[in-house]
């Protein structure tokens, strides 16, 4: 077990993504606070799934639009477990729309989720990471990043805002040896791109050469990997986990 | 507390903080020139003197006392961010930790942190520690 102890948050944690990286997580051995916005049947099913494999898990129920209550989850997480190792700032959504019919709140949604999320947990677990001299964030953005389609330019926009995020604070947090990374999954198969699958599946595979969608655990395992011993040289870094997607 | 006393847990915070040997870290010891300092670990450093002694301290304190000075004017000890004679002479005596030749008139109000010593930390923690 390569995180066997260390303590993880993972926000967004009840379904999707966020799902399969607490329990590849769990899987190694890391202790997993899940967060989410509303406290569902999801978040504790997935806390007994964990326990089921022997690991310890909670589910923590706070918005990373509210920074005052993201602060207050990481003086819990340190206060419990007298450490914190991983933060996998997952938590995101999509508002897609033609900028022409995208209203300035499905922008703001979608920013302040995403973009402000990221910040706002990666500022409240920092202190105690730098205390510590070690420490793993990883965020989760997306290939829309960098390629992005048509109808959700607020959805790029914050993705790409979060890679240049994530080079700004791997610069500033090397000299604790706290390492960031940007994991950037391409079209996953999840409630969030059901949708879009539903409405262009073939064009969508057209554009991706290993012909299939991503599972979650496909991102799971390279976010297992970042917050790994095995990846303590690598920070800064966005990996496209994406099937070899060409735009 | 005895300034003994908080001597020796400011020199553990910034053993902790900058994994420097003990035995380096002394009164008149420059964070940044004479222990290595980067304008982050000081951050750490501060954070870690908040969390032993049950303390705040202020961001930019030193700043805030020189501009708050009696009798004076900001505009009297700072020019487009720089200080004047007057606000050398006033930084001077504030910091009398450090060496004087260090603060001349145009030296920048934001560079302070770069003059600090491990008594700088000293005394902001007694100022605190006295204020509570």
């Amino acid at each position: 077990m390569k995180l066997k102890d260390r303590v993880a948050i993972v926000t967004g944690a009840a379904r999707g993504i966020g799902r399969a990286i607490c329990l590849a997580l769990a899987e190694e051995g890391a202790i997993i606070v899940g967060v989410d916005v509303v406290a569902s049947e999801k978040s504790e099913a997935l806390v007994s799934e964990i326990k089921a494999m022997g690991g310890t898990a909670e589910a923590y129920q706070a918005d990373v639009r509210d920074f005052e209550a993201i602060e207050k989850m990481a003086q819990h997480v340190i206060a419990k477990y007298n450490r914190l190792d991983i933060l996998v700032n997952n938590a995101g959504v999509n508002r897609d729309a033609l900028i022409l019919m995208m209203t300035p709140e499905q922008w703001r949604e979608v920013i302040e989720i995403n973009l402000y999320g990221a910040f706002h947990c990666t500022k409240a677990v920092a202190q105690q990471m730098m205390f510590q001299k070690s420490g793993r964030i990883i965020n989760i953005s997306s290939i829309a990043g960098q390629t992005p389609g048509r109808g959700h330019a607020n959805y790029a926009a914050s993705k790409g805002a979060v890679n240049a995020f994530t080079r700004a604070a791997a610069v500033e947090l090397a000299p604790k040896k706290v390492t960031v990374n940007a994991v950037a999954p391409g079209v996953i198969e999840t409630e969030m791109s059901a949708e879009v699958m539903r409405r262009a599946k073939d064009l969508v595979m057209e554009h991706i050469p290993l012909k299939r969608l991503g599972r979650a655990e496909d991102v799971a395992r390279m976010v297992a990997y970042l917050a790994s011993d095995d990846a303590a040289y690598i920070t800064g870094q966005i990996f496209n986990v994406d099937g070899g997607f060409r735009g | 507390m005895e300034e003994k006393e908080i001597f020796e847990k400011v020199k553990d915070a910034i053993v902790d903080a900058l994994g420097v040997d003990d035995d380096e870290v002394k009164a008149e010891s420059s964070l940044f020139d004479d222990l290595g300092a980067e304008s982050l670990d000081l951050l750490d450093i501060v954070f870690r003197l908040e969390k032993t002694f049950g303390i705040k301290i202020p961001r930019g304190a030193i700043q805030l006392d020189i501009l708050a000075a009696e009798g004076v004017k900001e505009s009297d000890v700072l020019v487009d961010g720089a200080v004047t004679e007057l606000g050398a002479k006033l930084l001077r005596e504030h910091m009398s930790e450090v060496k004087p030749e260090k603060i001349k008139a145009g030296f920048r109000l934001d560079d302070i942190p770069t003059l600090f010593t491990v008594q700088t930390f000293v005394k902001m923690v007694k100022a605190q520690l006295a204020a509570k």
